[in-house]
């Protein structure tokens, strides 16, 4: 993410939340946060548990973000988050915000939980033949999948994919069509809603079973690496321990220490290294889009 | 731990890759639906999914890390230390670069890289207490990681964690940190765990982790035993089991066979970057000798302390102990009148009662009384003005630092303490305080560890350290990575005195101060396989009959210190 888009990130952001922009340049921006924001930002739940249980109109945090990187400051400078916790009051908090920034992570960290789950409505088609035909709509789940393929590495794919609730067709391209559709929460008129034919659970397992098929067909050998390295991890921890556990057959007490420990190193290098693939549910929506599909 | 679910419904999309689903987003849409709404922000729907392609770890290898640093460029030894850790030790490595290349850098990367992946969220990091707000400041500063320094109980529940490791062994810490699960564990000064019967060692070894990195200055390929000890820390049979180690590689206990097979077992979960190896640029050490004459009645002091000590060192007939100290109190003359008196004074009360040789001290502490100025002092006076920038004035001993400050004081320069036995808060503070406002920063010995001062680039030795690995200490808080500038070292000497034999050991026979001499702990180290250093050269000054003698045993010294430097580089070469 370059510094411009990270700034069209935070402008986008500033804009949803209604947040108050006071300054903007090509460098930086300058905002006086909205309520919604300050929760998700400043850091203050004592300070938002007061407002809350006093009814006190809040005072939100001023915040100027510098998009371009600058030298680190000298060792010993107080680092940003101590210098937002001390210039509390009315002062403007002056911070970088870059890719990899803390402060850059926080807002990923708010939209992620602010826009998970969503319903919208294709926008009416415009010309239509006579203002009294009623357009046919059909609903979609739209599911974006991570896939984190996992070992002592890591690597992640996405997958924005939708089904069709009436149909049980799937569309692995459903990103790109609702990028373009003009959407809007509200139910436009002359429109009527297709009945599903499947619930959501079950439109929410076909797409996994379908993903399951595209995975299996994918390439394996990373897997397979790793838990040769994790066979290998293990043989030398039985060769090893194996010669102490025999000299100490004798001594319970010793046999049980020795014992203890290999079964944690073991569930140590399994944890390492054992492959295995991870599927999370970034966001989902109901989409209602026009037609019959 | 690893999730294994051993169930039926557990499924595989590969005979070894198990894959499990976290649907509670879904089922978040679920509940929604059911009570209609409300229904998140469309922009912000959007904008999230954004923000995951963006921090989408799209590839195994690539360091992502680099993409996301404030603006600090890492060398490229570090960038390749840290690309070798991860994708050739898997996480479990030993950096022992020698000091000054940057192992904290190193581990930053690397920390920095399993977090921006999200193989690690919980990290601890145990570190000597002097160096844990460090560690906190440049885990913030140079890698924007949100780390916190332990401070209560509930400091352990933060992801990032800094604490001594002598408080996390302690109970209660000690049950509630064996009860975790560290995706990785950092240890700073891991030559501290290399005897195994030690409470460190055992705690770090019942840490439950994943990933491991051991940072160390000090090689352990001396002793092979410590060695073995560390490596089992990281992977138990590395090195084979502890029999077959001995037979493959150790002949005594410092001697190895098979070096290369060892160095090349070894290169598999250490790394160990040298000065020697090129590719690191340092600025240039500016060496000046100030050579001193004592005024006649510091002098008649030597003289009196030095008589004492001869005749003494005869009475006493080898009790080391003793002896030593009577050479620290000569050293002492050497640095202020102030340092020596409180050691007469001990002395003095040590005396019994009737003893001939307390009205013998007495007439000492007289002499001592006779002294009005102090010539080092106002030599340093003289030189400070000159350099009239940032100074770093060492000294051994704590009166003389005391007596420093407030002659700096009297004189108008502003100066701060620094020392061992200050808390974390307040040599902080002396810290910035240097920065900020004073001229001159007057430590003593422990102040020389674990800060970094580069934006300082003169060195006052206003007097020695006999040991090479101490004075090297010392400038090496200032002349390191990051110092842009040359550095100017001034070192005090008093003529006629055991302080220009020393300098003459360390700066002509050793030429300590031009050169970072690589491996010089190893050699250091070797030397003192008998003896420590000090007591070796402490012994040289008593034994020997005269200047002549005692010249002539410390070039001895020094020639065989070049003799190892010069075996060490070869086998360095040859590995």
């Amino acid at each position: 993410m370059n510094a411009k888009k990270v700034q069209n990130f935070v402008l986008a952001y500033i804009e949803a939340t209604g947040c108050q922009l006071i300054e903007k340049s090509p460098g930086h921006v300058t905002v006086k946060l909205s309520p919604a924001a300050d929760r998700a930002l400043s850091g203050r739940p004592f300070y938002w548990s007061f407002i809350d249980s006093t009814g006190t109109p809040p005072e939100t945090l001023t915040y100027t973000w510098m998009f371009e990187k600058s030298p680190p400051p000298e060792p010993g400078a107080k680092s940003t988050p101590l210098s937002s916790l001390m210039s509390a009051g009315g002062r403007t908090i002056r911070e970088q915000m870059y890719f990899g920034s803390r402060r850059l992570a926080q807002l990923f960290d708010a939209v992620r939980e602010a826009g998970r789950c969503t319903m919208m409505f294709e926008e009416a088609p415009r010309n239509r033949r006579t203002p009294l035909e009623s357009t046919p709509y059909t609903a979609w789940l739209g599911v974006n999948f991570k896939v984190a393929y996992v070992c002592d590495m890591k690597r992640e794919a996405l997958h924005e994919w939708g089904i069709s609730l009436a149909t049980g067709n799937i569309d692995e391209m459903f990103g790109r069509r609702l990028a373009g559709t003009r959407l809007t929460p509200r139910l436009p008129p002359n429109v009527h809603l297709l009945r599903n034919g499947l619930s959501l659970r079950k439109g929410l397992s076909q797409l996994e079973q379908a993903l399951e098929r595209k995975l299996k067909a994918q390439n394996f050998d990373w897997a397979i690496e790793a838990e040769q390295r994790r066979q290998e991890e293990q043989e030398r921890i039985a060769q090893y321990y194996g010669p102490k556990l025999s000299r100490a057959a004798e001594d319970p007490e010793q046999t049980a220490a020795l014992n203890a420990r290999l079964a944690q190193r073991q569930d140590e290098i399994d944890w390492q290294y054992r492959p295995r693939i991870e599927v999370s549910v970034l966001s989902c929506g109901l989409f209602h889009l026009a037609g019959l599909d | 731990m690893l999730n294994t679910n051993a169930d039926a419904s557990a499924r595989y999309v590969h005979p070894l890759v198990q894959i499990t689903y976290d649907r509670t987003v879904f089922e978040d849409l679920e509940t929604r639906i059911e009570r209609n709404g409300p229904w998140d922000n469309w922009t912000l729907y959007r904008l999230a999914l954004e923000a995951e392609q963006a921090s989408l770890v799209t590839d195994f290898h690539e360091l992502l890390c680099l993409r996301t640093l404030p603006a600090f460029e890492p060398m490229p030894h570090q960038i390749e230390a840290a690309r070798k850790v991860l994708h050739e030790m898997r996480g479990r490595a030993i950096l022992a670069d020698e000091v000054g290349l940057g192992k904290t850098i190193e581990a930053g990367l690397i920390l920095k890289e399993y977090w921006v992946r999200g193989l690690v969220r919980k990290a601890l990091i145990l570190v000597p207490s002097s160096l844990v707000l460090q560690w906190v400041r440049e885990l913030a500063q140079k890698f924007d990681l949100p780390a916190v320094p332990h401070k209560k109980m509930h400091s352990w529940q933060q992801d990032l964690v800094v604490a001594s490791i002598d408080t996390a062994k302690r109970e209660p810490n000690r049950s509630l940190l064996l009860d975790r699960e560290y995706d990785l564990v950092i240890v700073d000064e891991a030559h501290k765990l290399k005897n195994k019967k030690t409470s460190n060692y055992q705690f770090v070894s019942e840490l439950r982790k994943k990933y491991c990195l051991l940072l160390t200055a000090t090689p352990v390929q001396n002793d092979l035993d410590e060695l073995y000890n560390l490596i089992t820390l990281l992977k138990p049979g590395q090195l084979g089991e502890e029999g077959e180690f001995n037979a493959n590689y150790v002949q005594g206990k410092r001697l190895v066979k098979n070096e290369e097979k060892l160095q090349a077992n070894l290169g598999q979960l250490m790394i160990r970057n040298r000065r020697q190896d090129g590719g690191v640029q340092f600025t240039r050490r500016c060496v000046t000798t100030v050579p001193l004459t004592l005024s006649p009645e510091e002098m008649a002091l030597y003289q009196g302390v030095t008589d004492y000590i001869r005749e003494h060192a005869r009475a006493e007939n080898g009790d080391m102990a003793s002896m030593l100290s009577l050479v620290t109190l000569q050293r002492e003359v050497c640095s202020s009148r102030d340092a020596v008196f409180l050691t007469l004074v001990n002395l003095f009360k040590k005396t019994p009662e009737h003893s001939p040789l307390r009205a013998r001290i007495w007439e000492l502490v007289e002499l001592i009384r006779r002294i009005t100025a102090n010539t080092k002092a106002e030599k340093t006076m003289e030189l400070l003005r000159e350099i009239g920038d940032k100074a770093i004035v060492f000294t051994e001993y704590r009166l003389t630092q005391d007596y420093l400050l407030r002659f700096f004081q009297e004189h108008g320069i502003q100066a701060v303490p620094y020392r061992g036995g200050m808390n974390r808060g307040r040599k902080d503070w002396m810290m910035d305080l240097f920065r900020n406002r004073a001229q001159v920063l007057v430590a003593t010995e422990a102040g020389g560890e674990g800060i970094n001062l580069q934006f300082c680039h003169h060195v006052i030795n206003f007097d020695l350290p006999w040991n090479p690995m101490r004075v090297e200490q010392r400038i090496g808080r200032v002349h390191r990575l990051g110092q842009s500038r040359d550095v100017h070292i001034f070192n005090l000497c008093t003529l006629g005195t055991i302080e220009e034999h020393i300098l003459h050991l360390l700066h002509e026979k050793i030429n300590l101060f031009e050169s970072v001499i690589g491996e010089l702990d190893d050699i250091v180290h070797e030397l003192e396989q008998v003896q420590s250093w000090d007591r070796q050269v402490a012994q040289m000054v008593l034994e020997s009959a005269n200047d002549q003698e005692l010249r002539e045993r410390l070039d001895r010294l020094g020639d065989s210190m070049q003799t190892a430097r010069r075996l060490s580089g070869q086998g360095a070469r040859s590995t």
